[in-house]
């Protein structure tokens, strides 16, 4: 027989205010295996514990109940505290009588009558606890940065100041992802490139930092210390070696295509840098618009490089790359727009998105930085902007608000009044969100000094009328019908999730939102963390974020890289899967379910007789385990166990509430 | 012409003898005139006990699961619902298909010796036998004529693929699904989501008062398969072993859940339940609530499909309803 020691915690008058200690701990006694029952005003405070350690010593007890709090608050500290008293950490139960009883309760029966049944329930638990132990695994210190926007920018400058070394992967020829599209960052107007395209030069001179572009991740294997990554290197048809990044090649190139950099405002040739700033500045042959590539013919680039960097003959290379952490700052995409006939973008060449407007603006843009219509170069008079383009709209885009668009917006109102003189901005909008520091005084700016005019109402139509733009709305505050006529509508598109953000996820075993944003471990209290341990989050992949939260946030993974990197060793989570081979009928339905990919199939050798059968099983890997229990709900010969969780105690517990 | 019974005969004969197979499950007859149990053969000599008549409803394929490992590969003989539970065991990765040699058996419906004895009462039935949509039936006063359609077992009338899903040979030519099948199919669980709550669960209790746990209609089912059910296991104790209804239930509960999108509708833990109890609705409403939930899906019908319940969707319904 186990000898079980129970402790009610008051918790001040949070517990002893609807729980009747005395009469819990007189049921107490009488549970089966209780040999020792008291009770402390604060059991968390050091004479609380200290009690717990003196009882364990005086009365031989070998496994611990306590009756508090959650165990989400005070579990390790409780377990902390058996073990000094030289008890396995493991063999400590706790019953919440406070979050599950006493804070919804207000009859003081029936949270008592509660109370002493939630303590039965974890003595029965505990009488079946067995030991469990951590081992100890290494960690590889290294780590991956996937995207190199701002967001996985930072994250690996700051990873490698710490004097770690650093893998960033970018899929683009180039480093610098959206904000390098930028033309201005609100609230203070500073130039995007002049402040992002130094990080990029100290990105690509940093001796920690390995810079790998036109580059994917293409499966990701391990855990947490010890993951092993395969990149693919897509073939840049260029040797890095060799190139001096002169731009001969795409001077004299021959293929034309939209530049996707600029928004497909302007063209780009097929050997590209996607632009002037580029890091690496080092050009990449998108294969499926050059003309040797489609058409067997035309060499221009090879014939003209001085440095002889120009290779046909490359071939994309899958490189396998070990990592203790990963930081996952991959971004977003703007939102399609096929679901807004009403608003006459693509059929109206002066209807454009913001981002568009952001390459308008820009000094390197198409226009070298003169807005000017895009039907007829001229500089627009009267333009309109029109907020939550695919946000906040249940119906048909993004029920979520994208948090950057009232800024921008406001950002373009300014712009517009600075660069053409005597304009007029109008923006429609359902609600001008402005928290942040400076940012409601930059949107005061945009209609007191810049002379904005924001009307509230949702526009319905955009059309066509001669050479100008009729904009149609509701005016929401007077209810008046407003039609505008106007040379130019900037459309506040809304931010999604990288188009294939659930592919990576499932390459990572993170999991992601409804909108297929990364979701986070915790929404408050682990921000950058994912549920997969070793695995963090940076920018706006996570989430519709702006520069000055994407670079905290990324900051925040790069220290939560780095402490785990400074670590000798890691500790493995003892509460994980454990296989009985004996009943495994080995159809894996385990594997199916398990989110962290942390089961997996093995053959046994079995003796029938004089005969050896190979047999199929499941097995754990314990390092990649997390605990989550959804192989032990699976599995239908209850062949697979969680341990600190088992078949056996929860089955006890059953009995203890129901019996 | 070469009688049903002849064909299969042939086939297993050959497969034997050209060393194909090791092994042919099939069906015999035996002691009883309304029973044709799984035959075990395994030279070709003994292929002329091979029958095909109107009670061969029997499952071979689940005794795959004892004899895989004694036989380089083994001939069956499937009908549609056999050929599914073929599938099953593929899916749950307790067969391996290169292991076995299907012999298809295009399957009209099989009979109900209940209905034929109760057509008959007080006369000594010695056989029955099948020619096309007539049953024949051999009485101590002489051969009546029966329509087979009207003797089927319930199950059968029902069945939406009589013919095998899987199979390497065929031993004649398919045949058509009866008429009506489809809207059959969820009547009864439509009956019984109409009563109200508290009678619904009335009726529930009363069928499930009955239960014997004799596990018949676990040691029928093809998605029954573990190597240790949990019900035979002694520790941890899943169910007490006492006669108790709350103990029955939660029996037939896990036993429906754990064939849930699994079940694929041969009906034979209804059709061997001695006590009666209608175990088909409770399949049936998994089957149909998988549908609603999840998109139509049927099992035991591509083993490398994914399974509804064993793979996860961001678009899976999260809500829990409480009607």
């Amino acid at each position: 027989m186990k000898r079980i020691g129970v402790f009610l915690c008051w918790c001040g008058s949070n517990i002893a205010a609807t729980v009747d200690i005395e009469e819990t701990m007189a049921a107490a006694r009488k549970m089966p295996g209780v040999v020792y029952v008291d009770h402390n005003k604060y059991t968390c405070s050091e004479i609380g514990q200290a009690m717990i350690r003196e009882a364990i010593a005086a009365h031989r007890l070998d496994r611990v109940v306590i009756g508090s709090c959650s165990p989400r608050m005070h579990e390790n500290t409780f377990r902390k505290t058996v073990e000094a008293a030289g008890l396995n950490p493991f063999y400590l139960e706790i019953a919440n009588i406070r979050e599950q009883c006493s804070w919804v309760h207000k009859d003081k029966l029936t949270a008592t009558e509660k109370a002493i049944s939630l303590i039965r329930t974890a003595v029965a638990k505990a009488a079946r606890s067995e030991p469990l132990f951590s081992t100890e695994m290494s960690i590889e210190r290294r780590a991956l940065v996937i995207g190199g926007g701002i967001a996985g920018i930072q994250a690996a400058l700051d990873i490698a100041d710490a004097g770690f070394e650093v893998d960033l992967v970018e899929k683009e020829p180039s480093i610098g992802g959206r904000m390098a599209q930028l033309d201005k960052t609100f609230p203070t107007l500073d130039c995007s490139a002049c402040i992002l395209t130094p990080k990029m030069v100290d990105v690509a001179q940093h001796g920690n930092i390995n810079l790998i572009t036109y580059s994917e991740v293409e499966k990701v294997e391990g855990f947490v210390g010890n993951f092993t990554v395969t990149i693919r290197n897509r073939a840049r048809s260029v040797d890095m070696e060799k190139c001096t990044g002169c731009g001969d090649c795409y001077a004299k190139c021959p293929s034309k295509v939209d530049s996707e950099f600029e928004m497909g405002l302007a063209k780009r040739r097929a050997i590209y840098t996607p632009f002037p700033q580029a890091v690496p500045n080092k050009p990449a042959i998108d294969r499926a618009n050059c003309r040797y590539f489609t058409s067997g013919k035309c060499k221009v680039c090879q014939k003209v490089c001085p440095a002889g960097a120009i290779d046909y003959e490359q071939q994309d290379q899958l490189v396998e790359k070990k990592y203790g952490a990963i930081v996952v700052a991959t971004g977003f995409d703007t939102h399609k727009l096929d679901n807004y006939g009403e608003y006459a973008y693509g059929k109206h060449p002066d209807v454009i998105t913001s981002l568009e407007f952001e390459r308008l603006v820009n000094a390197s843009g198409p226009t070298g930085g003169k807005i000017l219509r895009p039907s007829n170069g001229q500089p627009p008079k009267n333009v309109a902007f029109i907020q939550c383009v695919g946000s906040r709209d249940k119906a048909k885009g993004n029920p979520y608000c994208a948090k950057i668009c009232c800024m921008y917006t406001a950002k373009h109102a300014i712009l517009l009044s600075e660069k053409v003189p005597g304009a007029n901005a109008f923006v429609f909008y359902i609600d001008v969100r402005t928290p942040g520091k400076d940012y409601e005084e930059f949107y005061n700016r945009a209609y007191e000094e810049c002379g904005a005019t924001y009307i509230r109402g949702n526009v319905s139509k955009v059309f066509p009328d001669g050479d100008k733009l009729v904009v149609r709305s509701v005016d929401a505050l007077s209810g008046a019908l407003v039609e505008l006529v106007v040379d130019m509508v900037v459309l506040a598109t809304s931010v999604d999730a990288r188009a294939d953000a659930r592919e990576l996820a499932q390459k990572l075993s993170i999991t992601t939102n409804a909108y297929n944003f990364f979701n986070e471990a915790h929404p408050k209290l682990r921000p950058v963390e994912t549920q997969t341990a070793g695995v963090f989050l940076a920018g706006a992949c996570q989430g519709p974020k702006d520069i000055p939260d994407t670079v905290a946030q990324a900051s925040a993974a790069a220290v939560k890289v780095v402490s785990l990197l400074n670590k000798e060793s890691l500790l493995s989570n003892p509460t994980v899967a454990e296989v009985d081979i004996k009943l495994c009928s080995g159809d894996m339905s385990c594997l199916a379910v398990c989110p962290y990919g942390a089961i997996a199939e093995k053959f046994i050798e079995e003796r029938h007789g004089r005969e050896i059968r190979k047999r199929r099983v499941a097995e754990v890997n314990t390092a990649l385990c997390q605990g989550c229990g959804a192989c032990t709900v699976a599995c239908r010969p209850g062949a697979i166990n969680l341990k600190g969780f088992t078949n056996e105690q929860i089955l006890a517990e059953v009995d203890a509430i129901c019996l | 012409m070469m009688g049903q019974s002849e064909k299969l005969q042939k086939i297993a004969a050959e497969a034997l003898e050209q060393g194909q197979v090791t092994m042919v499950l099939g069906w015999c007859k035996k002691d009883f005139w309304w029973q044709a149990p799984v035959a075990f053969i395994t030279d070709p000599a003994s292929a002329a006990r091979l029958v095909w008549d109107p009670f061969t409803v029997y499952n071979p394929v689940k005794y795959l699961l004892d004899n895989h490992h004694c036989h380089e590969k083994i001939g069956v003989f499937v009908k549609g619902c056999d050929s599914r539970a073929v599938n099953r065991l593929l899916q749950d990765r307790r067969l391996e298909r290169e292991k076995v040699v299907l012999f298809g058996v295009p399957c009209d419906g099989k009979t109900d010796a209940a209905k034929i004895k109760a057509a008959f009462p007080g006369r000594k039935i010695s056989a029955v036998s099948r020619v096309d949509e007539k049953l024949l039936v051999d009485t101590d006063s002489g051969t009546e004529t029966l329509p087979a359609a009207g003797y089927l077992l319930d199950k059968c009338q029902t069945c939406r693929h009589p013919n095998p899903v899987v199979y390497d040979v065929l031993a004649w030519e398919k045949v058509e699904p009866r008429p009506g099948v489809d809207d059959a199919r969820f009547v009864r669980v439509a009956a019984v989501e109409q009563k109200e709550l508290e009678e619904r669960y009335a009726y529930w209790l009363r069928q499930f008062d009955r239960c014997l746990r004799c596990f018949a209609c676990r040691n029928v089912c093809a998605a029954c398969n573990c190597r240790t059910c949990i019900f035979d296991q002694a520790e941890p104790r899943w169910i007490g072993k006492a006669s108790d209804l709350a103990d029955t239930l939660n029996y037939q509960i896990i036993r429906a859940f754990h064939v849930a999108g699994r079940c694929f509708e041969c009906g034979e833990c209804e059709r061997v339940c001695p006590a009666d109890i209608p175990l088909q609705e409770l399949n049936r409403k998994l089957i149909k609530d998988i549908n609603e939930y999840f998109g139509e899906y049927e099992a035991g019908l591509d083993p490398n499909d994914k399974p509804p319940l064993g793979t996860y969707r961001g678009e899976d319904p999260a809500g829990f309803d409480e009607s």
